[in-house]
């Protein structure tokens, strides 16, 4: 009995010496920095990655051929490659490489390890290979030239091998630790685990540790060539609740949140401990009408869809969004290259919209039903915008009747061509406008609204045809220019909205910049 | 029967329940109308047919659904669980890694709920209708109707965020390397090897996080307490008791309250079973890797064999834990050890 009681004593003294002590702050340890986000990771291996926060820390521990330079995406800049030429063809596209550059493990970087990591990336044939699609071979002639032989004419290949699945890494320690870039190497690879916890990249820091749900550590790189991050480690921890990130933030024990929404704002910087980088993201949301009469009815009309887009309350919806979100001219989202300025964006005008239903011979108004995937991406309520919608075109006579479903129902329809009119968004695969191409006739989105050669103009079609092709910078900017004009007068698409993004930090750190593939770059900040 | 072969025999019967359970979570991982390419693999990827069917063959989902669960179950009696799709590593690791995560904030919660709710229910019922009965039944109360995530985000506001009493999200602050895995319960590793630090970090993590938990139970076990109490202290064998001259102390303690506790150990077990199988909102808000935020993020991507991994799992706890309690049962209620 005494024995019991002593004991219970220890250990309640004991607990109670083990909760004393205040909780000091983690990241008042200035030569870290510590990151807050929601991990979405599957593999850290760039030939399989294919997440945002892969994107992240891959930024940070491997370089690619080309870049953009910090904050924005207009432009592309060398990185492992000095300088590149393009064939006449426009299938060939030789780089030269950066002397003097070497590996986290010591070995020098030369072209065999870029042709190794292309080959490897194709080859496993997992989600990012398919950006790899339109390679026809990659080559090393001399140790310091890559050369690349497309199949097809691609003006934005420059821009898809920025994205970070295109990392260079060191051949000689991959193919050491079972990795390879033979044809079957989905089936023979098996490095993947090993490059989990390992990197061998040329980049600022080193991939030491991931502990799945909980966190990433990178630490600095002492044989990067370039200029010496600020930090010397990078945490990335797992907070996959957007609050408990915001709680964190302010007790200081991250130093960017990565996953705030739109709502948490105003508090933020109403803080004076912290800031909030408020911009674009790089996803449109838009309205598809299909152009077929037997599936499309009234809205296969071009005069009613752009009787649509005119009627479209495009203020309300931007407050609606809340945040940073923008309202984009054309389905090319603001901040690329070649996009339209805010003013030429299209403005609510309800008597021009009911004046083109009555030249469409709609003015009686008619019903139309609207399919959308049932949930919330990107900020982005689906529910709450198709009632705007609704209510929006109502007020020119068209009743919409939602039809909200889940993604396996509604994206078959989708892709099929078979909705009457859907509530879509795009994620750009590569920040280049030549992606949008895609929603003009004949094409991947452009058979989903069913708009074909068939049933186009000419003008259209040829303008589609030469930016396909076109790689000079400024002849592009003015097909582009010229496609998104098209669009805002007789295209099925009625874009409405480019959400905004939002990223908490401490107000101490110097350095915030957005990338809308990699996020944030750790290398650029310092306290 | 004898006890030993009553345990025996609710140990035999558990195999085909297991088994069955797998095929019930299989039928409804299929039935679902939702396409694991869909949520795996991204949109551009998805219309590349090479990268769908080199994903299909990974994961043999090329096979007809039945020679899938055939496979699964094959694999499963010699002890391969198989690999998850979005981790891409065996669930059985998976679930090594995550467990006890989960056990030591499941086992920690139950802990201070039951203690809390024993001792609200005794004195509720012991002295009925007074203040104290009052604020117990309300602070239960609260307990049972606050939603828990509400409840997580305030105690975070409040005791991390403004008063800064305790640390708020993780197991474990970033800079304190976890201790070596023995039993992967943080706080007893760390007695282990006598790292105090860590040890004094990872209770100190605990705390918020499994009273949160801890508030459903503690309003449960409070009011069964206090009803079964009340229910006992007017049998007879009280009176008799009391008329016997015993200390009120010993009356309550060895006669009302060990008649009580039947039901109050059904609670229990119940309670503990539940919080086992993952708290997946608590669990989430405070960056908590267990099994209850694996268990959510293998459904929400249709991660087939996590899902069936954290199936069996759960149905394997709680099978152990009812038989526990019905063994407690015989072991406390003298009436059944006689049979």
């Amino acid at each position: 009995m005494r024995l019991q009681r002593f004991l219970t004593c220890l250990l309640v003294l004991v607990l109670a010496l083990a909760g004393v002590s205040s909780h000091r702050a983690v990241a008042a340890d200035a030569k870290t920095l510590v990151i807050g986000t929601a991990e979405n990771v599957t593999s850290l291996d760039p030939a399989r990655g294919y997440e945002q926060e892969t994107s992240t820390v891959h930024k940070a521990v491997y370089d690619t051929l080309v870049t953009f330079p910090a904050g924005s995406v207009d432009k592309i800049i060398p990185n492992l490659a000095t300088s590149w030429k393009v064939s006449d063809d426009g299938l060939t596209y030789t780089f030269t490489l950066k002397d003097g550059v070497v590996f986290s493990t010591g070995n020098p970087l030369t072209s065999a390890d870029v042709v190794f990591s292309f080959n490897r990336m194709k080859n496993i044939k997992s989600n990012p290979s398919s950006l790899a699609a339109g390679i026809d071979s990659v080559s090393a002639p001399d140790p310091k030239t890559v050369v690349v032989k497309l199949k097809a004419p691609d003006p934005s290949i420059l821009a898809v091998l920025i994205f970070t699945s295109f990392a260079v890494m060191d051949s000689k320690a991959v193919k050491e630790h079972g990795g390879t870039d033979a044809a079957d190497a989905d089936k023979t690879d098996k490095a993947e685990q090993w490059l989990n916890q390992n990197s061998v990249g040329t980049g600022p820091y080193i991939l030491t540790k991931w502990e799945q749900h909980n966190q990433i550590v990178l630490v600095k790189n002492p044989k990067y060539g370039g200029p010496a991050p600020a930090f010397d480690q990078v945490i990335l921890r797992d907070i996959k609740e957007a609050a408990s990130q915001k709680a964190a933030l302010e007790a200081g024990d991250i130093d960017i949140a990565l996953d705030l929404s739109a709502d948490q704002s105003a508090s933020i910087k109403s803080n004076p401990d912290l800031k909030l980088y408020e911009g674009p993201s790089a996803f449109v949301f838009f309205l598809l009408m299909n152009r077929d009469p037997k599936i499309g009815g009234p809205v296969s009309d071009p005069l009613v869809e752009k009787a649509i887009r005119l009627a479209l309350d495009y203020d309300g919806i931007l407050k609606l969004a809340g945040g940073a979100a923008v309202q984009p001219p054309s389905v090319i989202p603001v901040g690329f290259a070649g996009t339209l300025g805010q003013d030429k964006v299209l403005k609510r005008d309800l008597g021009a919209a009911k004046k083109l239903l009555a030249d469409a011979k709609q003015d009686k108004g008619f019903s139309v039903d609207m399919e959308y995937w049932d949930t919330t991406y990107a900020g982005v309520n689906f529910s709450t915008m198709a009632q705007k919608i609704q209510a929006d075109l109502k007020e020119i006579g068209i009743t919409v009747n939602l039809k909200p479903g889940t993604l396996d129902v509604t994206l078959p329809n989708y892709r099929d061509g078979k909705e009457q009119m859907g509530m879509w968004f795009w994620g750009p695969d590569f920040i280049d406008a030549l992606n949008y191409v895609e929603f003009l006739p004949d094409y991947k989105v452009g058979k989903r609204a069913n708009w074909t050669n068939a049933n186009s103009d000419k003008e259209i079609q040829d303008w589609r045809d030469a930016v396909k092709v076109e790689v000079d910078a400024a002849k592009r900017a003015d097909l582009f220019g010229k496609i998104q004009l098209y669009l805002q007068d007789k295209g099925p698409w009625a874009p409405f909205l480019q959400p905004g993004v939002q990223v908490g930090y401490r107000a101490d750190l110097k350095g915030m910049a957005y990338n809308p593939i990699w996020l944030i770059d750790p290398a650029t900040f310092s306290r | 029967m004898p006890l030993y072969l009553y345990v025996l025999r609710r140990l035999i019967v558990m195999i085909p329940m297991l088994i069955g359970i797998t095929l019930v979570s299989f039928i409804i991982g299929h039935a679902v109308p939702a396409d694991p390419i869909a949520a795996n693999l991204s949109q551009r990827a998805m219309s590349d047919p090479t990268v769908v069917a080199a994903f299909k063959a990974e994961w043999g989902l090329d096979q007809p659904v039945p020679v899938q669960y055939l496979v699964y179950v094959s694999n499963l009696v010699q002890g391969n669980l198989g690999r998850s799709i979005r981790s891409r590593r065996p669930v059985l690791d998976d679930l090594k890694a995550y467990l006890p995560a989960t056990f030591e904030l499941a086992t920690t919660a139950t802990v201070i709920g039951v203690a809390a709710g024993l001792v609200l229910g005794v004195l509720s019922a012991v002295f009925r209708n007074s203040w104290l009965d009052y604020i117990a039944r309300f602070v239960s109360l609260i307990g049972i109707s606050s939603p828990v995530f509400w409840l997580a985000l305030i105690a975070l506001l409040v005791f991390y965020v403004r008063l800064r009493w305790l640390p708020g999200l993780g197991r474990l602050d970033s800079t304190i390397p976890a201790p070596p895995t023995v039993t992967g319960l943080f706080t007893v590793d760390s007695l282990l090897v006598g790292d105090w630090r860590a040890f004094s970090n990872a209770f100190r993590h605990l705390i918020l996080p499994s009273m949160v938990l801890a508030s459903y139970s503690m309003g449960l076990i409070t009011r069964i307490t206090r009803a079964s109490m009340l229910e006992s202290l007017t049998q007879d064998y009280v009176r008799t008791a009391r008329s016997k001259g015993l200390r009120e102390l010993v009356v309550l303690r060895r006669h009302a309250l060990r008649n009580a506790l039947i039901p109050v150990i059904t609670v229990i077990g119940l309670s503990y079973g539940n919080l086992l199988s993952g708290a997946v909102l608590t669990e989430t808000i405070f960056a908590w890797p267990g099994i209850g935020r694996y268990a959510f993020q293998a459904s929400s991507t249709l991660d087939f064999p996590a899902i069936m991994g954290v199936s069996i799992l759960i149905a394997f706890i709680f099978i152990v834990v009812n038989l526990m309690v019905d063994v407690l049962y015989h072991i406390v209620d003298p009436r059944l050890r006689t049979r």
